[in-house]
């Protein structure tokens, strides 16, 4: 339920970077980075939070690209919305997974707001881009009051909504390494009616030689109170032939591995029997059996 | 409670006003500028009812979006769609093709719809019914706005929404 109006705070605008991690310091534990706003203001609106400032990006220059660099893989800029994604044909091509979150991320109008870093930073379990994120992997440059560090997506979300980055830290960049001619990945995610959020959420990205997976990283979402990796089930695929066989024990391992619990969207019983069954799927999708 | 001096420009003309900094922008054209055309139905991105249009081509949800985050782009309502009087084709689609019952969602479907049509001229049924998910109607069950859809870019002079770089002023 929203209130119609929000609550009171100022707002911070920085014109560069240092100044914006200047104000962080200077405000800690008191001022909101707002990027688009498709969670924040929501926050507001009921009182979840309630920030004495919300800093916002718009007078930060440089933040808005999505670019590919060859040889270097995908950067994604703070400020990039993720209809930036399903505008560049080098993610689709290059990263399916996420461009495939994307495509099924919320509505045109909320594409067109939201940015990919504000998924990342939110730290929700059911995040579509950190989901695919998560498989690709990555890092998140963070840039505070001792400079520039680089955080591995797999460190980054430390509990539910709860992130590594510190208070007087501003994101500004995602990485997504290249990805090689032997590289596939995709993305799955089920939900209760279409604009709703994801009830469970899936990503792979493998190496696959000749039907021989040599590498892998699955995520999921919503089964826990962070976005997880499958690490004992991608172990079991690492050196295999993909078979029918193989990803049936595949989904049986990723119904042990997981921990859901009943929510509003969906019950325990349900994710665990349905996450070996989109487990198997998305393999499928990423490999192009089906 | 802070307040800032902004500038909006809404179809076509400059408004300078003072509002206190938590305005969203769909209070700053109802309440500010008494441009009621646009509607409040959820205030959380969901229903559609408030979309605008920004530099022709975007469609935003005002609810999500702090005024003064809008000053400097061209914001279109669907009060700024009708030019001298004329209606848009996309509203006389709406119009004869029935697309219209109670009212509440038109505006934000009309300016969705401008959006859908700037950046594809010609979508598929496929890609209107996808580009219209953000946009609820309790009323008439989806298919005549589609056909609406379909009629307005039927009617429109395709090359010219491209020279223009989009809809509206
Ligand atoms: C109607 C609706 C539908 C939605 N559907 C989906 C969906 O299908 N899938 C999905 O995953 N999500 C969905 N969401 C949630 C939301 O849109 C996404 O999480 C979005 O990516 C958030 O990005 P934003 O730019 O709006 O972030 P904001 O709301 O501006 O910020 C989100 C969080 O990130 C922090 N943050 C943002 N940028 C930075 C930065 N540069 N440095 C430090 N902190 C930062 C903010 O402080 C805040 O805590 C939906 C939301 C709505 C309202
Ligand atoms: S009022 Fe903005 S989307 Fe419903
Ligand atoms: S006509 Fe009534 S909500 Fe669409």
């Amino acid at each position: 339920m929203s209130s119609r109006v929000l609550p009171q705070f100022d707002l911070l605008t920085p014109q560069s970077i240092p100044e914006a991690v200047a104000m962080l310091a200077q405000h800690q534990g008191q001022v909101s980075v707002l990027a688009g706003g498709t969670d924040m203001l929501v926050w507001n609106y009921i009182r979840k939070v309630k920030p004495a400032y919300l800093l916002r990006l718009s007078g930060l220059d440089d933040l808005d690209n999505v670019n590919y660099i060859p040889g270097e893989g995908l950067r994604i800029g703070a400020k990039a919305k993720v209809v930036q994604l399903l505008d560049n044909p080098d993610v689709a091509e290059k990263f399916p997974a996420l461009f495939q979150a994307a495509e099924t991320f919320a509505t045109p109008q909320i594409r067109n707001m939201a940015t990919v870093m504000g998924n990342v930073l939110r730290g929700s379990p059911a995040g579509d881009c950190s989901c695919a994120i998560l498989a690709l992997g990555g890092q998140v440059v963070l840039q505070g009051p001792e400079g520039e560090r680089l955080v591995d997506i797999d460190d980054f979300w430390v509990a539910y909504g709860v992130t590594e980055r510190k208070d007087d830290e501003l994101a500004v960049e995602l990485r997504i390494p290249e990805p090689t001619s032997t590289t596939r990945s995709a993305f799955i995610r089920m939900t209760r009616v279409h604009e709703d959020l994801a009830k469970l959420n899936v990503a792979v990205c493998l190496e696959i030689n000749q039907n021989t997976c040599q590498q892998v990283r699955i995520s999921m979402g919503c089964v826990g109170p962070i976005l997880v990796r499958l690490k004992q089930t991608e172990k079991m695929l690492v050196g295999k032939q993909i078979s029918d066989g193989l990803l049936q024990q595949l989904a049986a391992s990723a119904q042990e591995e997981i921990a859901p619990i009943d929510d509003q969207r969906s019950t325990e019983e349900y994710r665990r029997q349905v996450a070996g069954v989109i487990l198997k799927r998305v393999i499928e999708k990423a490999i192009g059996a089906h | 409670m802070r307040t800032k001096m902004i500038t909006l420009c809404v179809n076509g003309r400059d408004h300078r006003f003072e509002a206190p900094v938590n305005r969203t922008l769909l209070q700053a054209l109802r309440d500010d500028l008494k441009l009621t055309e646009t509607k409040y139905g959820c205030g959380t991105g969901e229903c559609g009812g408030c979309t605008v249009l920004m530099d022709g081509k975007d469609s935003i949800c005002s609810c999500l979006t702090l005024a003064v985050e809008a000053e400097g782009r061209h914001i279109t309502t669907v009060g700024g769609m009708t030019q001298d009087g004329e209606l848009h084709p996309i509203q006389i689609a709406f119009i004869e093709e029935g697309a219209i019952q109670c009212g509440y969602c038109t505006p934000g479907m009309i300016m969705r719809t401008a959006s859908i049509l700037a950046n594809n001229p010609t979508p598929s049924e496929e890609e209107i019914r996808r580009g219209l998910d953000g946009n609820l109607c309790r009323c008439t069950g989806y298919e005549k706005i589609v056909q609406a859809v379909q009629r307005a870019s039927q009617m429109m002079d395709t090359t010219q929404i491209q020279k223009s770089g989009g809809m509206g002023q």
